[in-house]
């Protein structure tokens, strides 16, 4: 793994009105390392996701990426640039078929990535390829939002509660794909409320209160956190 | 009187799916009514008439130079406007504002430019000929501009179905932001949809005095009106689902002008009233982005 970070978040503030959905946040990560990213709802983990993905822009701090600023960038050019994102309510294109939902991805894309037919495997969609995608169960539709932000050949990958909803078989079937994500040198950032989940994918986890950033380090340390057990617990 | 009010309703529908289409397209894909669409109808109107009657340019070339010409335009608003409306806080209620003001000056300047006075073409224009269908005898002018309009709806399928720019214009009508991380350039592909959605308007609007009788600069608040009617009643935001609310709206509006003429003039109205009441997502309506 390598230690110059690919995706450094430099004091990102966001706002929403008066509300700071982002106050200050800092983060860093490396290629082919995967970040958890933890808090309760309204803690600020997919708006810290979307200003990375370029679908926010923040108030305040900077994103770097290959050491570049790219702040400002709009979602198309990120990615182009090798930043794609998963989405915590995936849409897929319904009128099109699954295979048709990744040739788009395919046709647009800008950097090498795995074929088609490989990636509607490594999903578990070859069977649903010629189906519409508006047919897909939403835990299918989940992965096939994997599928196709992964056609546009990511070296960095933010995923977004894609966990919920799958059996626990299907859950560490997923964990091993991320893992094999990542070992093939994809940075992943990941949002999840299953930390279990989580555990067995990183031992590096950012718990995120109110916008900001509370804890970092592993979930075994994160649970003996006073503040992370006074934001979960209440206590 | 009932082969020819059905014949005569579905050459008529074909021409109002022609003028829906557009219409559709563009709220399809930036989830903006363009209250403007009439009017730009109407200037493809004028713009056939100029090109008869000053150049002799048959209506059937001038559907093609307004195409080219609308979509230079459509494109242009776009850029001009349509990015910055988007970063607004209520894009959707402020689009109404926006191509309602645009209505309004183009309905004004046109006043200024062309007057008020009632102008149309020839029924001659498009062919002198009369063509036998099913016993019941028709204008040639009719019958060439249901198939212009034909034509220019197969293109639109082509163009949606069969090329690389028509399913980026799928996935933007299917989500925004999914399209725009699929690696597609969001404000390209929507540029081009409204520049092809103004050219389908304008490509009705030569072919509009042959079906609607004589033009004016007011005609294109009706006509959004109507074509509004049409496109619900197909589905909104499913260009495609035009061509069957254009063949009813076509077909209903013959039968009324056949059977009850004092009331024909309701059918836009009372159509849109039935499918709200009893289908309100449209004949072939499914769930359509939420924008």
């Amino acid at each position: 793994m390598s230690h110059n970070p690919l995706l450094v978040l430099e004091k990102i503030v966001k706002q929403f009105g008066q509300f700071r959905a982002l106050d200050g946040v800092s983060l860093s990560l490396s290629p082919g390392e995967i970040l958890g990213l933890v808090g309760p709802n309204g803690s600020g983990k997919t708006t810290c996701i979307n200003v990375i993905a370029g679908l926010y822009r923040p108030e305040e701090g900077s994103v770097f990426f290959n050491g570049n600023k790219i702040t400002k960038y709009s979602l198309t050019k990120m990615a182009h640039m090798g930043i794609n994102r998963t989405f915590q309510v995936p849409k897929p294109f319904k009128s099109l078929t699954v295979r048709e939902n990744l040739i788009i991805a395919d046709q647009y894309a800008k950097r090498p990535h795995q074929p088609l037919e490989e990636l509607l495997d490594f999903v578990g969609l070859t069977a649903y390829a010629s189906r519409e995608a508006g047919s897909l169960n939403s835990s299918q539709q989940k992965l096939l939002d994997l599928a196709r932000a992964l056609a546009t050949g990511p070296s960095l990958l933010l995923i977004d509660e894609l966990a919920a909803g799958l059996n626990p078989s299907e859950l560490d079937k997923m964990a091993e794909k991320i893992k094999h994500l990542a070992e093939s040198g994809i940075a992943i950032l990941l949002v999840e409320h299953l930390l279990g989940f989580i555990n067995s994918l990183t031992k590096r986890v950012i718990v995120m209160n109110a916008g900001k950033e509370i804890f970092e380090g592993d979930l075994e340390s994160a649970a003996k956190n006073p503040e992370v057990n006074a934001v979960y617990l209440g206590g | 009187m009932l082969v020819y009010t059905v014949i005569s309703g579905i050459l008529f529908g074909l021409f109002c799916s022609l003028m829906g289409i557009g219409l559709n397209l563009i709220f399809g894909v930036m989830r903006f009514v363009n209250l403007a669409h009439g009017d730009f109808l109407m200037l493809g109107a004028f713009g056939a008439y100029f090109a008869y009657t000053l150049y002799g340019i048959s209506p059937a070339i001038s559907v093609v130079i307004n195409m080219i010409v609308m979509i230079v335009i459509g494109a242009l608003i776009y850029y001009a406007f349509v990015p910055r409306l988007l970063r607004s806080r209520d894009p959707e209620m402020l689009s109404l504002i926006f191509f309602f003001g645009i209505s309004q000056v183009i309905e004004a300047l046109s006043v200024i430019f062309f007057t008020n006075n009632p102008r149309s073409i020839d029924w001659s224009a498009l062919g002198t000929a009369n063509y036998q269908l099913f016993g019941q005898s028709f204008q040639e002018s009719w019958v060439v501009s249901a198939l212009i309009s034909v034509i220019a709806i197969v293109l639109v399928y082509f163009y949606l179905y069969h090329t690389k720019l028509g399913y980026a214009t799928r996935a933007v009508m299917g989500s925004l932001d999914e399209a725009a991380s699929s690696g597609i350039n969001v404000h390209r592909v929507s540029a081009w949809a409204m520049g092809i959605g103004l050219a389908l308007a304008a490509a009705a609007g030569a072919l509009s005095p042959f079906f609607l009788g004589s033009i004016t600069p007011n005609m294109g608040s009706d006509i959004t009106t109507t074509s509004f009617s049409i496109i619900i009643i197909g589905s909104l935001g499913n260009p495609l689902g035009t061509v069957i609310g254009g063949l009813i709206y076509g077909l209903s509006s013959m039968f009324m002008q056949s059977y009850i003429p004092s009331w024909a003039n309701l059918v836009p109205y009372l159509l849109l009233f039935l499918i709200l009441l009893f289908k309100p997502s449209g004949l072939l309506g499914k769930v359509v982005r939420h924008a």
